[in-house]
């Protein structure tokens, strides 16, 4: 006999354990929002019944861990987040395969990820710094702790923005809402598990790493571009504006004619090799921010 | 009683089959009469009403019916701090989710008369 929602969400989560963390999450979430929504009105019309008499039949209608863990696997397996649909590349050839990254909106939606992570990482970087450091010396007087706090509070939305924003571009499923943070329990209790949650912590490593690796990515990827973009426009520039190729002590280089094609088709090849080194560095990226934003 | 089991199984395969779809079409039927945003449990009480107590679905099987609907533009929703409880997450219904609802209730009709009518007429045989 399940007695409190707690321990519901305790069975909905072992029974999910396979699941994706973000599958997990937006179910508890989702159970919680409805257990604790109902329980509050049934307590309120009937002022003898305690938690562990009044759940029973709202588990009845809303369905047991078992059930509730059925109906999310099965919705899971059918819908992936928006660019993982994969079509099946198995039978393809390795050379087709090499080509067809061209169509795939993952390899786009990661190749701009990679040049937005920097931005972000300049971002939370500073948010992170200036958070920490200003409540640790603030810390000295009193006003430091609500500052944390509000620090750490902070750190949980942006969490869920970061998420979203790696869901639609790097196609790996994170939450989609927020972990609800049980207003029933005392002040001192949310407290406790605000410093207490990996999800706090995990937060704000992800938020420092994200610097360095947001340059690392930026630094890899114009490269690649800018060096993939110059072969393929090489006949442009040497033939119509006499551009050399490269100048090494004052001795300018050009490209013979015959030499053109092969630059170009070299061009197209490292973009492409581009493109799957973006989707492969996505993948990395996600499971990263996979383990450092869910706390499950 | 190896046969009753399998029997219980294909029920419930049957079931859950039919469950499907048709509970996202309930879903967006709610909702598309709904006069403001509504939320998971609203709804659900909602069905129950209209119900006439056929629990057809369970509640908690809706959310996951719900969060499907709205990635894909069919629903969209909001999260609202509640006073007392959790935030809520209010849903509603979109342009292209009216869209839907018009095509799938066709789609539901078309099914519902061809079953109908080739039952009846297992029943005539």
């Amino acid at each position: 006999m399940i007695e409190s929602v707690d321990e519901y969400l305790a069975l909905l989560k072992e029974e999910l354990e396979a699941s994706d963390p973000a599958t997990i999450q937006d179910a508890l979430s989702d159970a919680e929002e409805h257990l604790r929504t109902v329980l509050e009105i049934e307590l309120e019309l009937h002022d003898d019944l305690s938690e562990s008499e009044a759940l029973p039949p709202i588990i009845v209608k809303y369905g047991t861990p078992e059930e509730t863990a059925q109906a999310y696997k099965e919705i899971e397996a059918r819908i992936p987040p928006a660019l993982a649909q994969q079509k099946d590349v198995s039978g393809r050839s390795a050379i087709s395969r090499f080509f067809s990254v061209i169509s795939e909106p993952r390899a786009w939606g990661a190749l701009l990820y990679m040049f937005f992570s920097i931005i972000a990482g300049l971002i939370y970087f500073t948010w992170a710094i200036t958070g920490l450091s200003l409540s640790m010396s603030l810390m000295i007087l009193i006003i430091g702790i609500p500052f944390l706090i509000l620090f750490l509070v902070s750190i949980r939305t942006i969490a869920l923005v970061e998420g979203r924003i790696i869901e639609a571009l790097l196609g790996v499923r994170m939450p989609r809402r927020s972990v609800f943070t049980p207003t029933r329990v005392g002040w001192w209790e949310q407290l406790k598990s605000l410093f207490l949650e990996r999800r706090t912590w995990g937060g704000i490593a992800y938020m420092l790493v994200q610097l360095p690796l947001g340059i690392l990515y930026f630094t890899i990827f114009s490269v690649l571009l800018a060096l993939s973009l110059g072969f393929i426009l090489v006949p442009v520039s040497e033939l119509g504006f006499h551009s050399p190729l490269f100048v090494i002590n004052n001795t300018a280089y050009h490209s013979p004619i015959w030499l053109m094609p092969f630059v170009v088709i070299a061009g197209f090849i490292i973009f492409l090799a581009t493109m799957h080194l973006a989707k492969f560095i996505g993948r990395m990226h996600g499971s990263l921010a996979k383990s450092l934003l869910i706390g499950i | 009683m190896g046969n009753l089991t399998d029997t219980n199984k294909a029920n419930k395969k049957f079931n859950k089959e039919i469950k499907s779809g048709t509970a996202a079409l309930a879903l967006l039927g709610v909702l598309s009469r709904a006069t403001e945003p509504m939320y998971g449990y609203q709804i659900a009480k909602h069905i129950e009403a209209s119900s006439n107590d056929v629990t057809l679905i369970k509640q908690g099987a809706l959310y996951p019916v719900l969060r499907s609907l709205e990635s894909s533009g069919l629903l969209e929703s909001e999260v609202e701090p509640s006073i007392s409880g959790p935030p809520r997450r209010y849903y509603s219904i979109t342009e292209g989710g009216r869209e839907a609802l018009g095509e799938w209730a066709e789609i539901w009709t078309q099914t519902k008369d061809f079953v109908d009518a080739i039952l009846e007429g297992a029943n005539n045989d």
